[in-house]
């Protein structure tokens, strides 16, 4: 029936209304010439209504005169009488045209340009280098090289390995990947000659050479920017000197304080749940503020409602909303022991971050002291770890043996 | 003589299971629930309004009593009836 229902809709009908006194005789005449009626609705002993095919209200006409009816069109319905009824309207096509139009339009440009970083790039200084290159919140998308901006990202950034430029409908995706430097220090010049010193003050546990001589020996105790393999390789037989490009690994023990301070009696401010709203309005750089009386709170928090809009922030205008919450000062003791326990973790957790990634930890040791209002926890860490730096061996002083050294070659 | 035909035609049709209201010119009433009622092979409509709906048949005037009941439409064979039905006669 459905079918039907879309067929006379496409096809258009006519609601028609039927005075007189022998309506069953007009159905019947009507359904006797294959004229097809359906909703036949009877309204009273003389009326009735019913939907008829465009084609069938001619052929009704004689069946009326036959059935001494009277026929009145109430309304036509169906799609050909919609678009004659639009095509008197043609301000109504020309909008939506244009509407359609202007989705188009907007759709060509990138309103927002999004990247997806896995490490701690400076996005900033890519989005400053992109506005550079032209391509900002704004421009056509067309305008947008992929390939060549990849290219000249990965040229520009040293740092990037890895770049994916994306249009996702108005959206720029940028997809990074950092370099990750798995090897040495490129920044290392493996050809010049250097020693190996300490970097901090420490307790020799081992020490593995790859390149040139130990000076010290374990359990030494070593200041810091002393001597721990030299670059200057003397041979016992011959007195020349070779400069080498010391390297290898100084494992010592050494000492990692810290302390934190916690007050005891703690002022802290809590929410009342009292809250006061004020509107700000922005046009352009000019802003009104909305205030409805003063604040009626003494302390208060202020949050302010500053969404990022995306796409309307092309809009010179705009409503903040000021949120304000009522806040009372309250001043609490808090429990030592508890105390003591989260700074434990606290601290330990904060050191952690602190010491060098490849240390190894060999004991920990926590103290608290409580001074005045103050809980002080100090953490001592034993660690062990490679106190090894390099340091470049000035070649002009030792230049005259290195000549020595070619002569002799030649010799 | 006409029963007599009448008779033959109820035997051939059951003999061979031809559709009875086909070979016997009767009404074929179908219902669904009490809301929708078709009736094929009628022989036209004698009363309508919402409440009593009269239609002609082979075997009679079939009555259908109901409320807010509307023809859904009508051919010459066929008739669709909507509405809350409630009786159907044959007088």
């Amino acid at each position: 029936m459905l079918i039907i229902r879309l067929w006379n809709y496409f096809r258009g009908y006519v609601i028609i209304r039927i005075e007189g006194l022998t309506l069953e005789r007009f159905i019947n005449l009507a359904a006797i010439n294959n004229v097809y009626l359906w909703d036949i609705e009877r309204y009273d002993y003389t009326t009735l209504e019913a939907k008829v095919s465009l084609k069938g209200v001619k052929e009704l006409r004689e069946i009326i005169l036959k059935a001494g009816c009277r026929l009145n069109i109430i309304s036509k319905e169906g799609l050909p009488f919609l678009l004659s009824r639009l095509r008197k309207r043609k301000m109504l096509a020309i909008g939506f045209v244009l509407v359609i139009g202007v989705i188009f339009f907007l759709t060509s440009f990138i309103w927002n340009i999004e990247i997806n970083s896995t490490g701690d790039l400076n996005e900033e200084e890519l989005i400053e280098y992109l506005n550079k290159e032209g391509i900002k919140i704004g421009i056509k998308k067309s305008i947008i090289e992929e390939e060549e901006l990849k290219i000249n990202i990965l040229e520009k950034f040293e740092d990037i390995a890895y770049v994916n430029i994306n249009i996702k409908g108005t959206n720029l995706v940028i997809e990074l990947k950092e370099r990750s430097y798995i090897t040495e220090d490129e920044t290392i010049d493996k050809n010049k000659p250097c020693n190996i010193v300490a970097s901090k003050k420490g307790i020799i546990e081992k020490t593995i050479a790859k390149n040139g001589n130990v000076v010290v020996e374990k359990g030494e105790i070593v200041e810091k920017g002393q001597l721990l393999i030299t670059g200057i390789v003397q041979n016992d037989l011959e007195e020349n000197i070779l400069l080498v490009h010391a390297n290898g690994e100084i494992l010592a023990r050494t000492y990692y304080t810290n302390t934190i301070k916690e007050p005891i009696v703690k002022e802290i401010q809590e929410e009342t749940g009292e809250k006061y709203f004020s509107r700000e309005i922005k046009i352009g750089n000019k802003s009104i503020h909305l205030k409805n009386g003063d604040i009626p709170f003494e302390n208060y928090i202020e949050y302010i409602d500053d969404k990022e809009k995306g796409f309307y922030s092309i809009i010179p205008f705009d409503v903040i909303t000021h949120e304000y919450r009522e806040v009372k000062n309250k001043t609490i003791k808090q429990n030592v022991d508890s105390l003591k326990e989260s700074l434990n973790v606290i601290i330990t957790q904060k050191t952690m971050k602190e010491i060098p990634e490849n240390s190894q930890v060999v004991s920990k040791d926590i103290e608290f002291e409580t001074e005045d209002n103050f809980l002080i926890a100090k953490i001592q860490l034993e660690l062990i770890e490679d106190i090894g730096k390099i340091e470049y061996i000035k070649e002009e002083l030792y230049d005259k043996p290195e000549e020595d050294i070619e002569e002799n070659e030649e010799e | 003589m006409a029963k007599k035909i009448e008779n033959a035609k109820n035997s051939i049709a059951e003999v061979l299971e031809l559709p009875k209201e086909i070979i016997l010119d009767l009404p074929k009433i179908t219902m669904i629930g009490s809301i929708q009622l078709y009736i094929e092979n009628h022989k036209g409509i004698v009363e309508y309004s919402k409440e009593r709906i009269r239609i002609n048949s082979k075997v009679g005037i079939i009555r259908i009593i109901g409320k807010k009941m509307i023809i859904k439409n009508i051919v010459s064979e066929e008739i669709v009836i909507t509405g809350e039905i409630i009786n159907i006669e044959f007088i």
